[in-house]
């Protein structure tokens, strides 16, 4: 940054030009120096009787936080006196590099809810604890269902354990569907794409399909389903994958669809683009992958959708969903260690993954499955999603190599490169961050 | 002795928060850097460097930076001698004027950035598309900040708004120091206007417009806040410039390594482009 105010004018005798070389050869130095330093902070090491444990999450305010802290953060200062849980909610976005940054400075909160994406990173930047090997993680880890149990693996050792899961499945909307004589929800994917055609009303500004970003997370079942990859087996190279010859196919179709106008403005995004949720809600976008979190949106939404929920189209691939979800993650550096793995194994317990079930976070234990269906019915679509879900690549390398593989796409999609050219890009990033992840 | 003691205390602050700093980075550079205390780091010789040379986004990132450096400087160093001139005269109220042109020198970039911001918002409620929908008389929406060029044409026009007045404070004070005599002569044997600027008082200017070049050069080569706060080096990374994806490498995706290695080679390269450029000019002013 130029630091043009603290400066004086200078006459020309005051400048000689030998004062002028060493100022800007200094200031280049500086300027182009950049702060890796993290200010230390040494946090209260003052222990009172009562323990609080501060738990950082991004729950969402109107349906999850009130269950959190009106039925679950009770029940277990209720059971475990002397513990109280500090309910810290922040922005989803920058919470990961926070974590990182509290943890590399002493002073990391002792327990955070993190997308299972974030783990490996987390993990091997040092920052979280290494559950592996703990008494009270075996029980855990045997009941855990697989998928979710496997985004806190790295590099030989788990680390945290599984919170929540979800997963996506197609919403598809009654009324649109019934005006365009449509009888039910596709079951394979070119008959996906062809409703997604015939759905598309331009004059109604309706379109067939919501594709929500550009990311893994929208477009990876598309992929997966018709039987691309993004990388190869052993998580080392994206070439050959992220641009081979079935990837690009799905691809190309989607980019297709976008282009003919039957993908709605949410899959470039920016502004004046109608968010995947927003535009279903509405009937503007006939159909939609989405989460559970989306029949909880549309329960409170005016006007309310009438809509189905149905398995993922079946393609070359299968019927192939995403898993999403969260994982505990216990800081390496926490204060409170023993408080902390009693507050996380209150929260896998059948109490709290039930009670959170209810606000759309399914349970991670297979045996809580039949609970939550029967608390949520629209679940059971969901678990049956998950059989065949798969998890993103999980490598430290994931958050570089996602980006870099949407930035691409999205250029695509505004007419900036053709889709050989940008995949080839991505896969060479994708390249150079898997590679940072060995 | 005593003149090694009145330094030492600028010597230790200049160590500390300048050249420690600075070899540090180029030490994180050469490993996979890993910010948690005792954690191994794996040392990965010239890797980082390479990786310069195979990222994609690099490119885009340096032709920005090579934009945003020829567009602003030349027009901010424009801008601000005419100011400087127009007030240099018995201008009534110059003084207020002056203050006027100053202002956005000394405010905070996060302020201002985020006016533009608010002023360039995509909503119809954001000013300049409010401002065009009473012109054009129907709504416009235009996204700004989300589109490539338009998104660097308000980085540009930002930079410009709060830089020029720098250049006009170093003029005046420079054009303050043009021997009058020179200029009256001039006049009085005839010359015209623009060769007096030409031939009497540009060529007076020239340690001014030296150190004015090389500084701006340096601050457009190290571009980094109005680009993060705006545009997040977005839409697909069309417009980052080469510090906002240094700083995403490091604290977005926890590449330390391959951060410092771009930031490191950065500076490199300003140095010695410092450097010729310092020496061209001097050289013209001989």
């Amino acid at each position: 940054m130029r630091k043009k105010s603290s400066m004086k004018a200078p006459s020309r005798r005051a400048m000689s030009s030998r004062h002028r070389l060493v100022a800007a050869g200094t200031a280049a130095l500086l300027l182009a120096c950049g702060a890796t330093a993290a200010s230390a902070s040494t946090g209260s090491a003052a222990r009172s009787k009562t323990v609080t444990l501060k738990f950082w999450n991004a729950y969402n305010d109107v349906t999850e936080t009130p269950v959190m802290n009106k039925i679950v953060i009770p029940r277990f200062e209720k059971e475990n006196p002397g513990i109280k849980v500090e309910d810290v909610t922040l922005p989803y976005a920058g919470m990961e590099q926070k974590f990182i940054a509290a943890s590399a400075a002493g002073n990391p909160p002792d327990l955070m809810r993190s997308d299972i994406a974030w783990m490996p990173q987390l993990a091997s930047e040092g920052t979280l604890l290494k559950t592996s090997g703990k008494s009270w993680f075996a029980p855990l880890k045997s009941a855990a269902l697989p998928g979710p149990l496997s985004t806190n693996y790295y590099r030989g050792s788990y680390y945290g354990l599984p919170d929540d899961t979800n997963t996506q499945v197609l919403f598809w909307n009654k009324a649109d569907f019934a005006a365009a004589g449509l009888p039910g929800p596709p079951t394979t994917l070119s008959q996906l794409y062809h409703d997604a055609q015939v759905l598309t009303v331009p004059s109604k500004g309706q379109y067939g399909l919501g594709v929500d970003s550009t990311d893994i997370w929208n477009v990876g079942p598309y992929v997966w389903s018709s039987g691309g990859e993004f990388t190869n087996k052993a998580l080392t190279k994206a070439t050959g994958s992220m641009n081979g010859s079935v990837t690009s196919a799905a691809l190309n179709t989607l980019v297709g669809l976008q282009k003919a106008g039957d993908i709605g403005s949410d899959f470039l995004g920016g502004a004046g683009a109608v968010g995947g949720e927003t535009g279903f809600a509405s009937g503007q976008y006939a159909m939609l992958y989405d989460g559970p979190w989306g029949v909880t949106t549309y329960e409170t939404s005016n006007p309310k959708p009438s809509y189905g929920l149905a398995p993922l189209p079946k393609g070359p691939g299968g019927s192939i969903s995403i898993v999403g979800g969260e994982d505990l993650a216990i800081a390496r550096g926490g204060k409170h260690l023993t408080d902390t793995i009693k507050f996380v194994q209150f929260l896998s317990s059948p109490f709290a993954q039930i009670a959170m079930a209810k606000a759309g976070d399914m349970s991670v234990y297979k045996t809580d499955e039949a609970a939550e269906v029967k608390a949520r019915p629209f679940l059971k679509v969901f678990a049956q999603q998950l059989l065949t879900a798969k998890a993103r690549p999980v490598t430290q390398g994931y958050g570089a190599l996602d980006s870099a593989f949407s930035a691409d796409l999205q250029k695509v999609l505004a007419g900036q490169a053709t889709l050989p050219d940008a995949l080839s890009d991505a896969a060479q990033a994708g390249n150079a961050a898997l590679e940072a992840g060995h | 002795m005593i003149p090694y003691a009145l330094l030492a205390p600028a010597l230790i602050v200049y160590a500390l928060f300048s050249v420690y700093p600075i070899y540090r980075q180029c030490d994180i550079s050469f490993y996979n850097w890993h910010i948690f205390p005792g954690e191994s780091n794996p040392f990965v010789g010239f890797s980082n460097y390479a990786q310069i040379f195979r990222d994609p986004v690099i490119r885009t990132a340096a032709l920005n930076t090579l934009l945003f450096l020829v567009v602003t400087v030349p027009i901010q160093m424009a801008i601000g001698l005419f100011s400087a001139a127009m007030l240099t005269d018995k201008l009534r109220g110059s003084a207020l004027w002056r203050i006027v042109v100053y202002v956005p020198v000394v405010t905070s970039w996060v302020v201002v950035s985020y006016v533009f911001a608010y002023v360039f918002n995509a909503s119809r409620g954001g000013l300049m598309n409010s401002l065009l929908s009473v012109f054009e008389g129907h709504p416009v929406q235009i996204d700004w900040l989300a589109h490539t060029w338009t998104g660097n044409a308000v980085i540009w026009l930002l930079s410009i708004w709060k830089g020029f007045g720098w250049s006009f404070i170093i003029f005046l004070a420079a054009l303050d120091g043009v021997p009058r005599e020179l200029v009256e002569s001039a006049r009085v044997d005839g010359a015209s206007e623009p060769r007096v600027w030409r031939y009497v008082i540009i060529p007076s200017l020239r340690p001014a417009i030296t150190f004015v070049t090389v500084l701006l050069v340096i601050g457009a080569t190290t571009v980094f806040a109005q680009v993060y706060l705006l545009t997040l080096g977005g839409p697909f990374n069309s417009t980052q410039v080469l510090f906002s994806w240094a700083y995403q490498q490091a604290f977005t995706n926890f590449a330390f390594g391959y951060g410092a290695a771009i930031a490191s080679l950065l500076a490199v390269v300003l140095f010695g482009f410092s450097f010729v450029e310092i020496k061209l000019l001097r050289q013209q002013e001989a």
